[in-house]
């Protein structure tokens, strides 16, 4: 009979190698509280954790470690605290930062054992994924959302990257659905947001609130102020304000009448008619129930009218106190913010026969929250551990891909474990060698485009180098700021670049070099300005056989500034192939 | 038994459980809010369920342990703090427990749950046992179902670990699924006139049911020795005669493997095993030969992954939304497989 030594449950190596060796937890939320936790009480004895949030009251459901005493203050720091109530022997540093900091370099991430993800975006997914590539460190990478949640280990040259599988970027909306022909809450929501911006925020050209003409053949007249100087040159007048996007815009849009053949006609909205029928039928109250919370009730379109002027209001008055060229940034948790929009987009959904909309349930859309319980997050954080130790004891071959569903599948499994996948040959972050197609005209793609849509958010990179390769190795694009700054408006064309041309990209800071090779391209799909060859566009890919229960990971609530279009209420049925967790 | 739904939802409530209310609704909450839970046990996995439940947003929470803290339990929970040596696991734990979320009502009680008086448990909608012998937990059990209180148990047992609930003979539910969407009738025609509103593709519709479940006695007893019983062997979880092993070391020596007397335990629990699956009429083969190694001593992340789906069962049955587990979760550690199962009459 072989002799144990047992430390608790563990080998006594086992528990040696934990009170000696460094482990990185990267957030310090749900999953991260859960799973620092955890860490600590399994014998983990020198940890790091790093957090660039700040505790909101709404974070008390399930970040255990934080009070109400505590918002406002760091996550990272208040979790070390709470930490050391229970393990004042533990040996925690706590970061209030980004991790994408450059001063977490690759030298930074050697330092430990493995990595731990607890995060809630793909942004610092795919940063950290890279530097721990780069370091050759484990990674276990996990997501929850609502009841579902998963784990997967990431390890160099054996598994299967963060990046491997391509995953489908968040959804949006052709302008003209947006503008023109909304049939969704959601797309009446995304309008709203953009008047937001046009109004009040930052004026975005991909964000055109008013009657869009190029979608159909139109000879009308094609006069456009700025949405933002329009308002201004009224006082940012409530009533003119609804006249003009709710009666007259509508009433443009009427006469486009190819757009109505097929549809159903939308019905403009006049100030005074509401004004005057306010306590009438029309504008009271749909459904009020007196057991719903404040929110969740729907008002009436008067109630509607007078929530958009309130709002108009509040906002100018902030925007007039910020001085010269102030903008509001559009947040959720800021009051008359989510007013402006509840009540924008309400009454164009009332304009287009749509049932309008709680405030608690726009918010849920417009803020892209993602319901969030303590349980799934301590489930998820102990599978983690569970990962962690095979990877400790040299068993990565134990390690697996686990899901979490809500209910049992046929084979009557709740935590169903995978085997993990080896790394994918053309990966454009795991080969060798990555290297990529992209699809664009070279004529009218500026290099700043290039820099931003392109290799920072399609590619992941923080601080991108760019080198042409035509043998005089010219800098397009240098890291260091201001130094390539005069290319930004000049189009890849001025530079000589054309169908054939290759591009030399190197991200210092995740050690990762790209090859992009660039294809001239002139008729590329309304609104698309690059694509990139070999992309399944908005499809999640076709599973391979070991991928049952799909591969991708919830990303919290941090995906994008584009709404979320799922509602926790549709159920997802896990006993499919396939499933999603991005939102 | 009904449990008072208190209309009113303070914007304090409304505030701190915002993200749950937005996964299971407010009718849930609210009869959360309305209940009283009896958690037995606070070692590792009862300090999870605590935690779990307070911050469901229970009415009332009462921790009972007539246990005291030793240094080893000190590093096996996080709701004592480390000073607390020689008091009371239940009472240690009670200050962390209530920081948790103040608006539940937290309570320490120093009993022996075996001297308990059977009007005890009534004051409470569900009862969840945890490190209790496998006599008390039917006698528990039998008692509750009667007066249609839920009983849950749970333990952990180095890398496994089990939970079973017992929502009584008609535990009724609600689940959400998607609206069906009526296909149009009037299809042919185009016209502007005939066009309806959108039906919202995101709406939904709230489904009754009802669930059966036996008793924990009953789900213990199978009869494995028939033709039916045999075949089905292959589909099912090891882990319920693990369970019935370790239980039954729990009953023998009063305590569960400690890994301080791990070559008598081991020796013990092999010798159990042979016993308990000779009396089932079944091969000791059942359980491997090495399974002693993977049983001793309560394992943090393990209880955080059994205490997480018992306390979301807490919470469903409840809450009375979305269906419960029926009837026993089985967790195996080593190879992060989490499976349900039925075990009891068809």
């Amino acid at each position: 009979m072989v002799t144990l030594q047992l430390v608790g449950s563990l080998r006594k190596e086992l528990a040696d190698s934990l009170s000696t060796c460094r482990v990185l937890v990267v957030g310090a939320g749900g999953i991260g509280c859960e799973l620092l936790k955890n860490v600590v009480l399994t014998g983990f004895k020198n940890i790091e954790v790093i957090d660039l949030d700040i505790i909101d009251v709404s974070n008390l459901n399930r970040q255990f470690l934080f009070q109400k005493k505590h918002v406002g203050k760091s996550k990272a720091q208040v979790a070390k605290e709470s930490v050391l109530q229970f393990c004042p022997t533990a040996n925690i540093t706590a970061y209030h930062d980004s991790i994408m900091n450059p001063d977490y370099n690759v030298e930074f991430f050697r330092n430990f054992m493995l990595v731990m993800n607890a995060l809630d975006n793909r942004v610092a997914r795919n940063h950290v994924n890279r530097m721990c590539l780069a370091a050759d460190i484990p990674l276990i990478e996990s997501g929850t959302a609502g009841y579902l949640g998963q784990v997967t280990v990431i390890k160099k040259g054996l598994t299967e990257c963060y990046e491997c599988q391509p995953k489908p970027t968040q959804k949006t909306f052709p302008g003209c659905t947006i503008r023109n022909t909304p049939s969704e809450p959601i797309h009446c929501i995304v309008w709203a947001k953009y008047l937001f911006n046009q109004l009040f925020g930052e004026e975005d050209a991909d964000q055109e609130v008013s009657p869009d003409t190029s979608c159909v053949l139109w000879d009308g007249d094609i006069k456009r102020v700025s949405t933002k100087d329009w308002a201004r040159s009224t006082g940012y007048d409530p009533v003119k304000l609804f006249n003009k996007l709710f009666k007259d815009d509508i009433q443009y849009l009427l006469t486009m009448d190819k757009l109505w053949k097929k549809r159903k006609a939308p019905l403009p909205l006049d100030w005074l008619e509401f004004v005057i029928l306010s306590g009438c039928v029309i504008a009271c109250p749909q459904g009020v129930t007196g057991t719903g919370l404040k929110d969740q009730q729907v008002l009436g379109v008067g109630g509607y009218c007078q929530l958009f002027s309130r709002s108009v209001e509040t906002l100018h008055s902030v925007l007039a106190d910020k001085g010269d060229g102030a903008e509001l940034v559009w947040d959720k948790d800021d009051p008359p913010a989510m007013d402006f929009v509840t009540a924008a987009a309400n009454l164009r959904m009332y304009i287009f026969s749509m049932n309008m909309k709680s405030r608690f349930d726009i918010k849920s859309m417009a803020g892209n929250i993602i319901p969030a319980i303590a349980t799934t997050n301590a489930v998820i954080a102990g599978l983690i551990v569970l990962e962690a130790l095979k990877i400790l004891s040299g068993d990565v071959e134990q390690c697996r891909t686990i899901f979490l569903n809500k209910q049992p599948n046929p084979r009557k499994k709740l935590l169903v474990p995978c085997a993990l996948d080896p790394p994918s040959a053309n990966c454009y972050v795991c080969a060798s060698k990555p290297e990529v197609t992209v699809k664009l005209n070279v004529h009218k793609t500026l290099v700043l485009a290039l820099q931003d849509k392109i290799l920072k958010e399609k590619f992941g990179m923080v601080a991108p180098d760019v080198q042409i390769e035509d043998g005089k190795g010219t800098i397009l694009i240098s890291s260091e700021e201001g130094e390539t700054e005069a290319n930004n408006c000049k189009f890849l064309s001025d530079f000589a670049i054309r169908n054939g041309s290759r591009l030399q990209v190197d991200d210092f800071l995740q050690d990762y070099t790209l090859l992009v090779n660039v294809i001239h391209c002139e008729n590329l799909e309304k609104d698309v300005e690059f694509e990139v060859v070999g992309d399944a566009p908005d499809k999640a890919p076709t599973p391979t056989r070991s991928q049952e229960e799909g591969k991708n990971i919830a990303n919290g609530n941090k995906e994008s500034s584009e709404p979320s279009t799922s509602s926790e209420g549709v159920q997802v049925n896990l006993t499919l192939m396939t499933f999603s967790l991005w939102l | 038994k009904r449990v008072k739904e208190e209309s009113i939802i303070s914007e304090e409530e409304a505030a701190q459980y915002d993200r749950q209310i937005r996964l299971w609704g407010l009718d849930a909450q609210k009869r959360l809010r309305g209940s009283r839970v009896l958690l037995v046990g606070l070692r590792g996995l009862g300090a999870e369920v605590a935690k779990n439940l307070i911050l469901a947003g229970v009415k009332g929470l009462t921790l009972l342990d007539h246990e005291q803290v030793t240094e080893e339990s000190c590093r096996a929970q996080f709701l004592i703090p480390v000073t607390a040596q020689g008091q009371n696991r239940a009472q240690a734990s009670l200050e962390r427990a209530q920081y948790l979320n103040p608006m539940v009502e937290v309570k320490a009680d120093t009993d022996r749950v075996e001297t308990k008086p059977d009007k005890f448990f009534l004051q409470f909608e569900a009862v969840c046992l945890t490190g209790c012998s496998r006599d008390l937990m039917v006698r528990v059990d039998q008692l509750c179902a009667q007066h249609n209180i839920k009983v849950f148990c749970g333990d952990v047992f180095g890398y496994h670990g089990y939970m079973f609930s017992d929502l009584g003979q008609e535990h009724n539910y609600v689940e959400e699924k998607p609206k069906v969407v009526k296909p149009k009738t009037d299809e042919s025609n185009d016209g502007p006139e005939a066009k309806k509103p959108k039906v919202d593709p995101n709406e939904t519709t709230m489904i009754k049911k009802t669930a059966s479940f036996c008793s924990l006695k009953v789900a213990l007893e199978v009869d494995w020795t028939n033709e039916k019983a045999k075949s089905s062997l292959k589909r099912t979880p090891v882990d319920y005669f693990l369970l019935h092993v370790l239980l039954k070391f729990r009953t023998d020596k009063g305590r569960d493997p400690h890994p301080e007397s791990f070559e008598a335990d081991a020796t013990l629990l092999r010798q159990i095993r042979d016993d308990v699956l000779e009396a089932m009429g079944l091969s000791s083969e059942l359980l491997p030969h090495d399974f002693v190694s993977y049983c001793f001593s309560e394992m943090a992340p393990v209880c955080a992954v059994v205490g997480g789906v018992l306390g979301q069962e807490v919470v469903k049955a409840l809450s009375q939304r979305d269906a419960p587990h029926k009837n026993f979760f089985f967790f195996d550690g080593m190879k992060g497989s989490g499976v349900v199962d039925y075990f009891g009459p068809k």
